[in-house]
């Protein structure tokens, strides 16, 4: 693998200041869901970091739950067709509180396809909190109720987020310079 | 849902220790697989804290998959010790060094099955890494090659493990009382 600082052109939002913001939300999430019934949703894989960050500040009582979704054909750089449910709920959201969490919300239509197809489940409420927010590259209207950055249209990576797999783990979230970056295959 | 602290016996391992520990395993982990690729393998739902919590601590080049498995026939307990893939991984692990993540290894029912059905997949190496190892339990002999802690058996939460489906986001791990302990729907 490629060491990350070869094709780093800047670290857009450093640990601390996620760290911060991610507390903001949590506080945010508290006060809104103060005597209801919330539940979590993860979409895999990106979402992973976040989440598990953002619960441990949450304080009201909560449940979490996973998806995992898959675009038929098309790549992940290239998101946009129909979506494919890998891995369901396991929760009945029926009454629920949902709270969906994202990485990032880019075209948006992924998510909102997820969300048009959880509402037929008629859950209580349901809401979306995304960390990163790429405005500029959406092509399907998705409200955002909680977010954490808008972020330009660049290629980013980290706290989550993936190039061909790798580099999810590190705590900040950074630009790629494309030209200096060679997949690992 | 019941505050925790009516129920709860005792605090076993504090968001300190869990911290150090995590820190130590990823170091450890970091070393032994220098200069090889690898890939980790997060066991839904409980081994998802401990998974991106020990992520961040590996220095070396990986990638991440998730899989999620339950038991056929009814409650935990119940069953032939058969496993049911609800998500199967998106890698193909032919020829590749795989390190499964679990936060917890009680009977070893589950873990023995998962590890014979991957290899039968052909990988470079299969390796466990437990957050919590319940010995006292074990039913089936299991090779675990990196464990956080051992605990005692008893009724543990927090820290990525649930009681019915609550108390994940706590940053700690503790033994409940399962007679003071009363379940939520």
């Amino acid at each position: 693998m490629q060491d990350y600082i070869d094709f780093l052109a800047e670290i857009l939002i450093d640990e601390q200041t996620i760290q911060n913001r991610i507390k903001e939300l949590a506080k945010e999430i508290n006060r809104d869901y103060t005597d209801k019934d919330l539940l979590l949703i993860c979409i895999l894989r990106g979402g992973i970091v976040f989440m598990v960050d953002l619960m441990r500040h949450i304080t009201v009582p909560l449940q979490l739950d996973f998806m995992a979704v898959s675009s038929y054909g098309a790549g992940v750089r290239q998101s946009g067709g129909s979506v494919r449910l890998s891995l369901d709920l396991k929760t009945d959201i029926r009454g629920k509180d949902v709270l969906l969490v994202e990485d990032i919300v880019d075209s948006g239509n992924t998510i909102a396809y997820v969300l048009e197809f959880l509402q037929t489940r008629q859950p209580r409420s349901l809401k979306v909190c995304t960390l990163l927010d790429k405005e500029e590259r959406r092509e399907t209207p998705v409200t955002i109720h909680y977010r954490g950055f808008r972020i330009p249209n660049k290629f980013v990576f980290g706290y989550g987020l993936d190039l061909d797999e790798h580099y999810r783990n590190l705590p900040f979230v950074a630009v790629v310079d494309l030209k200096k970056y060679r997949p690992t295959t | 849902m019941q505050d925790y602290r009516e129920f709860i016996d005792e605090v076993l391992v504090d968001e300190k220790n869990i911290e150090k520990r995590v820190a130590e395993l990823g170091a450890q982990i970091s070393r032994a697989y220098a200069g090889q690729e690898l890939l980790i393998v997060c066991l839904l739902r409980g081994g998802l804290t401990f998974t991106a919590d020990l992520t961040r601590h590996l220095t070396i080049s990986h990638t991440l998959d998730c899989m999620s498995l339950s038991s056929y026939g009814v409650g935990q307990y119940a069953s032939s010790g058969n496993v049911r893939v609800n998500l199967d991984l998106m890698t193909n692990i032919e020829g590749l060094n795989v390190l499964l993540v679990e936060d917890i290894v009680d009977s070893g029912r589950t873990l023995a099955h998962v590890l014979q059905m991957l290899k039968t997949r052909e990988p470079k190496s299969l390796k466990v890494c437990v957050l919590l190892d319940k010995k006292y339990r074990r039913e089936v002999p299991v090779e675990v090659d990196y464990v956080g802690f051992d605990v005692p058996d008893r009724y543990v939460f927090g820290y990525g493990i649930d009681i019915d489906e609550h108390y994940r986001h706590l940053r700690f791990i503790a033994s409940a009382d399962m007679q003071k302990y009363r379940k939520t729907l």
